[in-house]
């Protein structure tokens, strides 16, 4: 199978590529793993807390070409966006940037759900940090 | 055991009644039936299958098919026993090996196992909340730091440096590999018992509910996800360990 330049580039150059303190209150940490080959990947992000803007994400995938590409590439999209902005990242958008193939949308599905992870665990921290919900849902 | 399923339609060539493969009567090879690899076999959908017993049919029905039997002057003929050598092997391939012979079961059940993932992530993007794993999130984490130490592994020998303390952990953790794999194998048999069952009771002319085969089907569907993490984990331990 034949990659695209723009996988090949991120695969050779994955942008923040790393980790940040699991434990800090700023920050979410999504792991998630794709049943069907058994890839994982894990995506941190670090929000600023008067602002919702995601200021920081880290990545590490083990797991397929496409799948590093993918993240990396997320971690590049959420940087300056807001929480709720972040969301609505969907994986086609990611399978378009990189023309990943159909056998190869899995893949993007995983950042998606690494994305979502992240946040919805920044959310939790920051519901059990203030007892009196702040957001309005 | 091959003989069984369709012999219901005649022989193309002598006209008598035939079996699913060759007829009966006159040995010519028929026109490739649209049957799955079970029904290939004459076998009933179950998963606890006698191996020994099916490569002795598949072996007899090799020969019986093979393409270059030189009795075959028809060339319909040919080409049919081309075709049905060519799903015999398939079949054979696919029923002899246990996570294979599953997985076909599950696909021929109507389970896909991608559009499972996909079907929790469109949900976890309607509802706005984080999606399930499918796999239980310790074993996510296990795989993760693993896979982080035999990075290390990697870079340490790149560099041409020794780390004992590292491999022996590693070397512990292929062992636990080794036996949880073992169980999920385990695990699998039972799965097959309660699959095979309500085939069986349905063969009876008992009622099956749609939900009883639905339970069974997920369990087997959730040990193969977590089974692949597994393979992936063992195989990249050994690479890790031999290189
Ligand atoms: S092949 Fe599984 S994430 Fe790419």
């Amino acid at each position: 199978m034949s990659y695209s330049d723009k996988v090949i580039d991120h695969y050779n150059n994955p942008r923040n590529v790393g980790s940040m303190d699991k434990s800090s209150a700023d920050v979410g940490t999504g792991l998630v793993g794709a049943p069907e080959c058994g890839d994982v990947m894990k995506l941190q992000i670090k929000v600023n807390p008067a602002t919702n803007v995601i200021e920081e994400a880290k990545f590490k995938t083990f797991g397929c070409g496409s799948a590093i590409a993918s993240s990396s590439l997320a971690t590049e999209w959420v940087k300056g966006k807001t929480v709720d902005e972040a969301l609505s990242i969907k994986n086609m958008d990611i399978v378009k940037e990189l023309s990943l193939p159909p056998v190869k949308i899995h893949c993007s599905v995983l950042a998606e759900d690494a994305i979502r992870a992240a946040i919805g665990d920044w959310k939790k921290k920051q519901e059990s940090a203030k007892p009196v919900a702040v957001e309005a849902r | 055991m091959a003989t069984q399923g369709e012999s219901t339609h005649s022989c193309w060539s002598c006209g008598a009644m035939r079996a699913a493969h060759f007829c009966e009567a006159c040995g010519k090879v028929q026109p490739p039936a649209p049957a799955d690899y079970f029904a290939f076999f004459g076998l009933p959908r179950k998963l606890n299958l006698d191996v020994a017993a099916l490569e002795k049919d598949f072996y007899e029905l090799s020969r019986k098919l093979h393409p270059d039997l030189n009795a075959r002057t028809d060339k319909r003929e040919q080409e049919w026993s081309l075709e049905q050598s060519s799903l015999l092997n398939d079949a054979y391939r696919t029923l002899k090996d246990p996570i294979r012979r599953t997985q076909y079961l599950l696909q021929l059940e109507g389970v896909e196992l991608e559009e499972q993932s996909k079907a929790a992530t469109e949900k976890a993007r309607a509802t706005g909340e984080a999606k399930k794993q499918i796999v239980p999130p310790d074993l996510l984490e296990e795989v993760f730091d693993l896979n982080m130490q035999l990075e290390e592994l990697r870079m340490h020998k790149k560099m041409g440096e020794d780390d004992p303390a590292l491999i022996e952990e590693i070397g512990r953790q292929k062992l636990e590999l080794e036996e949880k794999r073992q169980a999920l194998l385990n695990e699998l048999q039972a799965d097959w018992k309660t699959w095979d069952g309500l085939i069986g009771r349905e063969q009876a002319g008992q009622l099956v509910s749609e939900d009883e085969r639905k339970q069974a089907r997920d369990k087997m569907v959730d040990l193969l996800n977590r089974r692949n993490y597994i393979r992936n984990l063992v195989r990249d331990v050994n690479e890790a360990l031999e290189n």
